[in-house]
């Protein structure tokens, strides 16, 4: 199996595409954060408000939002935590970090993940469809080698661009804001339930990225599955992107409605249950964990049934 | 022949839609023979072939490669074979020697020397580091044999293996196929159009039409001693050569005559005698083209199985 995700992995990257995307990316993360530093220079915000303003004007809004009679446990505990570390900052004289600076880029690099997701589906439609309409299937099929061992091969050296895409986007996020911005002043506090406490920035912008990364694989394994059955690398890449934009909009169209519980786009995006928006309500991470897996267990399926069974004629 | 059959084609049949493609194909392939398939557009080769490595899963029947079910155990029988179905799509980012590297890592134990001495045996040395998207059709046809050779198959399948290739070419790759059938006992199965080089290629020869195996031949009976007499009055002649007990046939404007070689100054004196004036006796070669011709009915293509 290692020799085969090793010819997958070969093959991925003698295509000029995957590494145009990954730099690609690179040059996005250091434009953005160019762009930012650019904004600010030439158009400095008058008379700034200090961090204790603001601080103290989002506890107000946080309060505010408590008072919802309606809200859920999930956001409920978010507000709480948010006003405690507030209170906590106000209190002690711990500012967090400053807006333009490397440790707040690094806790908000997540925010770039849909570039990542957009490259996987490329790598992921195009992964089992260009054997196809290559005509190198016949080569590759007619091997020692059963189909499912082919395709295993394929889905993971798609999922591995996908990781590495994803930590590249880490790394360059920190990069780049090293470079922009520089290392700011601040401390970033966490809440556990009862008490404030130090965190590192690093462990959160980590952890957000892992948790947006769900996003990526779950699209990205939907996108394998389209490329297996139509043997369209387009056509896979076209109705996975066309359906990740359009895909959350029908959240909130379906958010009156039970069966919004059961659909794929609701749960794509596990940092909700950390940033205090969640669109539907009643929803919680082990049940967004297990919708997911639901889902994953049938685009699979559908690829092994379909890729297995094939008569080859192309 | 007596010996074991490397390759048994067993009760093999395809039904697409309610369409029967194949219909109950059986053939066997021994070790050092070269067996051509030959038949008209439509008749099935391809998809007798694809079912023979796996690309398509029979409806019926199985092939057995060296005790080994292409059905059941897929793995071990198809470790045995090497193939090129139609032209060898290779990967056209990738030099040949990553193409090579690529498929050398989906068999069991094919060091790196292997990768090296295969290229050299099909003369691909000093191209070996280009892109394959920079070959010509017949370097590519070079790299596809290359590739169906790494794993030193005991069956050999190639599908219309010498399209694209120049005259020079196609001669080389003949010999090549015959010495390693010969030196190596590989069995192989040479679909192809190109008649007359079947003809030359080939041991043996089975004919498919209307996904039937209508017909199997060894070459060598194909090439009976016979004999054209251009001769004037043809009807004369004709009469005098039958009265006198030799099998005779018209053809075009002469006539033939199955015969060993030792009988023709004989049949040429009675000829001289009898006052017909010969303007040439020549042996005659039906060639497999006709034969086919003959016996699939003109070659009408089969009708299309494709909706």
């Amino acid at each position: 199996m290692l020799k085969l995700i090793q010819n997958e992995w070969m093959k991925l990257w003698s295509r000029k595409s995957s590494w145009i995307m990954l730099i690609l990316l690179v040059l996005i993360l250091f434009g953005t954060a160019a762009i930012t530093k650019w904004v600010n220079t030439a158009m400095p915000v008058e008379n700034p408000e200090t961090w204790q303003q603001v601080e103290t004007n989002e506890m107000l809004y946080n309060q505010s939002m408590l008072e919802n009679p309606e809200l859920d446990q999930v956001q409920r505990d978010y507000f709480e935590g948010e006003i405690a570390i507030s209170e906590h900052r106000l209190e002690n004289d711990l500012p967090p970090y400053e807006y333009t600076s490397m440790q707040q880029g690094v806790i908000e690099s997540h925010f770039m993940i849909s570039i990542v997701t957009l490259f996987t589906v490329i790598v992921a439609g195009g992964i089992v469809a260009a054997e196809f309409s290559q005509g190198t299937i016949k080569m590759l099929l007619t091997r020692p080698v059963k189909r499912w061992k082919i395709l295993t091969s394929k889905y993971l050296a798609a999922m591995i661009y996908a990781v590495l895409l994803t930590i590249v986007l880490f790394i360059s996020t920190a990069m780049a804001g090293l470079i922009f911005f520089g290392i700011g002043e601040g401390t970033f506090l966490t809440w556990n339930g009862s008490e404030v406490a130090e965190g590192s920035f690093w462990l959160e912008g980590l952890k957000m990225l892992a948790l947006s990364f769900a996003g990526v694989w779950i699209i990205g394994t939907f996108a394998f599955m389209l490329g297996t059955v139509f043997r369209s690398s387009s056509l896979a890449i076209g109705l996975s992107i066309f359906l990740m934009f359009t895909g959350i909009q029908l959240v909130f169209l379906l958010a009156d409605y039970e069966i919004v519980k059961y659909y794929l786009f609701t749960h794509t995006d596990l940092t909700q249950y950390y940033t205090g928006f969640l669109p539907v309500e009643g929803i919680t991470m082990t049940m967004s964990v297990i919708v997911l897996m639901v889902y994953f267990v049938i685009f699979m399926a559908v690829s092994y049934l379909t890729f297995g069974k094939r008569d080859v004629t192309a | 022949m007596s010996e074991q059959a490397l390759v048994q084609i067993r009760n093999l049949s395809k039904t697409i839609g309610n369409k029967r493609i194949i219909k109950n194909l059986n053939l066997d392939l021994y070790k050092g023979q070269i067996t051509g398939f030959l038949g008209p557009n439509g008749a099935g080769k391809t998809t007798t072939i694809r079912m023979m490595v796996g690309l398509m899963k029979p409806t019926e029947g199985d092939v057995i490669i060296d005790g080994q079910s292409v059905t059941n155990h897929f793995e071990d029988s198809i470790e045995k074979v090497g193939v090129i179905v139609e032209n060898p799509e290779l990967y056209k980012y990738m030099s040949g020697y990553k193409n090579l590297l690529h498929f050398s890592r989906m068999h069991k134990g094919i060091p790196k020397k292997r990768i090296d001495e295969v290229v050299q045996q099909v003369g691909m040395k000093n191209r070996i580091n280009e892109k394959v998207g920079s070959y010509s059709l017949g370097m590519r046809q070079r790299l596809g044999l290359a590739q169906a050779l790494l794993h030193n198959p005991k069956f050999l399948i190639l599908d219309e293996p010498t399209n694209g290739l120049d005259p020079a070419g196609i001669r080389e790759f003949r010999l090549y196929l015959q010495k390693i059938a010969r030196e190596n006992g590989v069995a192989v199965f040479v679909s192809s159009h190109l008649l007359s080089e079947i003809e030359l290629l080939c041991d043996r020869i089975a004919i498919i039409q209307n996904g039937e195996l209508i017909d199997i031949k060894n070459v060598k009976e194909l090439q009976l001693s016979r004999f054209l007499f251009k001769v004037e009055p043809l009807a004369e002649a004709e009469e005098i050569l039958a009265g006198i007990g030799f099998p005779v046939s018209r053809h075009d404007d002469g006539l033939i005559v199955e015969t060993e070689a030792e009988h023709v100054p004989g049949a040429v004196k009675i000829l001289v005698n009898a006052n017909i004036s010969i303007f040439a006796v020549q042996p005659f070669k039906a060639t497999l083209e006709d034969q086919f011709l003959e016996m699939t009915g003109g070659g009408d293509i089969a009708q299309a199985h494709t909706k």
